[in-house]
């Protein structure tokens, strides 16, 4: 294996459900009066994350897969430094581009142009960088006669191609992907996936989620398949797809003639 | 030392985003008002008169020596930053909410570009002040090469209560309410339309004294108005109160910063 551009050891991240979001004076004043509250509400703890240690080389393009709740998306957040783990320690190597959410930081209010650079600079790039890339960003997107425009008067697709045009300018050591991202019309989506395709054959190092089996299976090298926070396997990404979808249509088995 | 050296490393990089923090700011809140930046400069003059009005007709309040306006419009002039920049910054890290959860940033930024935004404001005020005090005839003198340090004493003040208040409102959602009352109290309880020598009570008096505002304020006035050079105690009170506030905000924001992401 070549240099390691993330390594986890020992993530583990838990949610307090109940008193995390929402402690109010209010609802403070009140919790004073209800006997059972007192003196703290009872947390709720959830480990969405337990124990997880697992190397990432530069170049290797890994999947994610697991149920909705398995973590996948928790572990993404915490790849792209938006979370800290609870316990453990999780180091990612070189420039991170999250494709996780377009158009981070548009302001309604400025024109395209305006936002071009305020979102990039949200992503940490330069002016220089941004003013060198403009004339790409402008002609992938096809935008160019509403460069002056102000964002309010986009159509959702028109917003939508100017981020991906913007988030998909660099190229990142990591890259972050959250299902492949298909926006704008038929014409656009198409080129789209043409670009994500070509960034993660590119060379990058790419941490992948999605829940098309055959779409990772065709992509990856190697597959993570978390389960309840942990992983359950970590290895080859054929057997690791076949295992999954073997237990999927397992338990959906199961359903069925439970019934 | 580790620690202001990881700071400028991050500010290298996000100095740019910081930039465009600002102008964002600064283009968004003037792009539809005919007037445009003018307005920077008429508000405070505006409330000025309209406070002078009432304060020297009505409650004939006056500052024998010196002209009234000059006097009331320092204080306007700072306090109008202090509350404005803390009230901004109080707010940017619940607003940032879809930001800050998706893309890594250092959130300190948002807090940062509030104070910046409206000290761009603050400098523009500058011009009206002066206008005030050449037709005044209050007039100038070679101390005022010494007001940059109070201006940058009352930026750190701001930035750490800003740091502050955009800490504990993550947590408590009241604060927005609560700050509102806080800062009209405040305003009150700083002389900047009455001098502090009409208090009788010297405890009171005394407790006043303590407030950084009227630290700074009471700076700017002795080189404004009575054209002398601040004592080495107001030099020190000054910078001693910035940097403590500063000190205090950024140690909270720093310590609680990685939680922000649970409540938000």
């Amino acid at each position: 294996m070549g240099d390691v551009m993330i390594r986890a050891e020992g993530v583990s991240m838990r949610f307090r459900l109940g008193i995390e979001k929402g402690f109010s004076l209010k609802q403070g004043f009140v919790d004073l009066f209800d006997p059972k509250k007192r003196g703290g509400r009872r947390p709720n703890e959830l480990w969405a994350l337990s124990d997880l240690s697992f190397e990432v080389a530069r170049g290797e393009v890994v999947g994610l897969i697991g149920a909705n709740g398995a973590g996948k998306s928790t572990l993404l957040k915490i790849v792209a430094g938006v979370m800290k783990p609870t316990r453990g320690r999780l180091l990612a190597y070189g420039r991170i581009c999250p494709m996780i959410e377009l158009g981070a930081g548009f302001d309604e209010a400025l024109t395209a142009r305006e936002n071009i650079f305020l979102n990039g600079a949200v992503m940490g790039y330069s002016k220089a960088f941004i003013r060198s890339r403009l004339d790409e960003i402008v002609a992938f997107s096809e935008l160019g006669d509403f460069l002056e425009v102000p964002l309010r008067s986009f159509s959702s697709g028109m917003t939508a191609r100017l981020a991906f045009s913007v988030a998909t300018v660099v190229e990142p050591e990591i890259l972050i992907v959250d299902e492949i991202l298909a926006v704008g019309d038929l014409a656009f989506q198409r080129r789209s996936e043409e670009r994500m395709l070509s960034m993660i054959r590119g060379g990058t190092t790419v941490l992948y989620v999605s829940h098309a089996v055959d779409s990772i299976r065709k992509l990856c090298g190697r597959v993570l398949w978390l389960d309840h926070g942990r992983i359950l396997e970590i290895g080859e990404a054929e057997s690791v797809c076949s295992h999954y979808e073997n237990a999927v249509a397992e338990t959906d088995g199961k359903e069925h003639t439970g019934i | 030392m580790q620690y202001i050296r990881n700071l400028a490393a991050s500010l290298r990089q996000y100095g740019f985003l910081l930039g465009q923090l600002v102008t964002r700011d600064f283009k968004v809140k003037y792009k539809r008002s005919v007037l445009g930046v003018a307005w920077s400069l008429l508000y405070p003059l505006l409330t000025m008169a309209v406070m002078a009005a009432v304060f020297s007709n009505i409650f004939r309040v006056s500052t024998p020596g010196v002209s009234y306006v000059a006097y009331l419009l320092v204080g306007l002039v700072f306090f109008n930053y202090f509350s404005e920049a803390s009230n901004l910054s109080m707010s940017t890290i619940v607003a940032n909410y879809a930001l800050i959860s998706k893309v890594y940033v250092p959130k300190y930024v948002f807090p940062l570009s509030k104070c910046l935004f409206v000290g761009i404001n603050f400098l523009l005020t500058l011009l009206p002040l002066y206008a005030v005090i050449l037709l005044t005839g209050t007039g100038l003198c070679w101390q005022h090469l010494l007001l940059p340090y109070v201006y940058a004493c009352l930026f750190l003040f701001t930035l750490g209560v800003g740091l502050l208040l955009a800490t504990v409102s993550v947590f408590l959602r009241d604060m927005f309410y609560i700050y509102g009352i806080v800062l009209t109290m405040w305003m009150y309880l700083t002389p900047i339309m009455y001098d502090l020598d009409v208090i009788g009570n010297p405890a009171l008096r005394a407790l006043l004294k303590c407030n950084p505002l009227y630290q700074y304020i009471s700076f700017a006035r002795t080189i404004i108005l009575a054209h002398r050079t601040p004592s080495p105690r107001q030099f020190a009170a000054a910078g001693a109160s910035a940097l403590l506030f500063l000190a205090l905000g950024a140690t909270a924001f720093k310590r609680r910063q990685d939680s922000f992401i649970y409540y938000l």
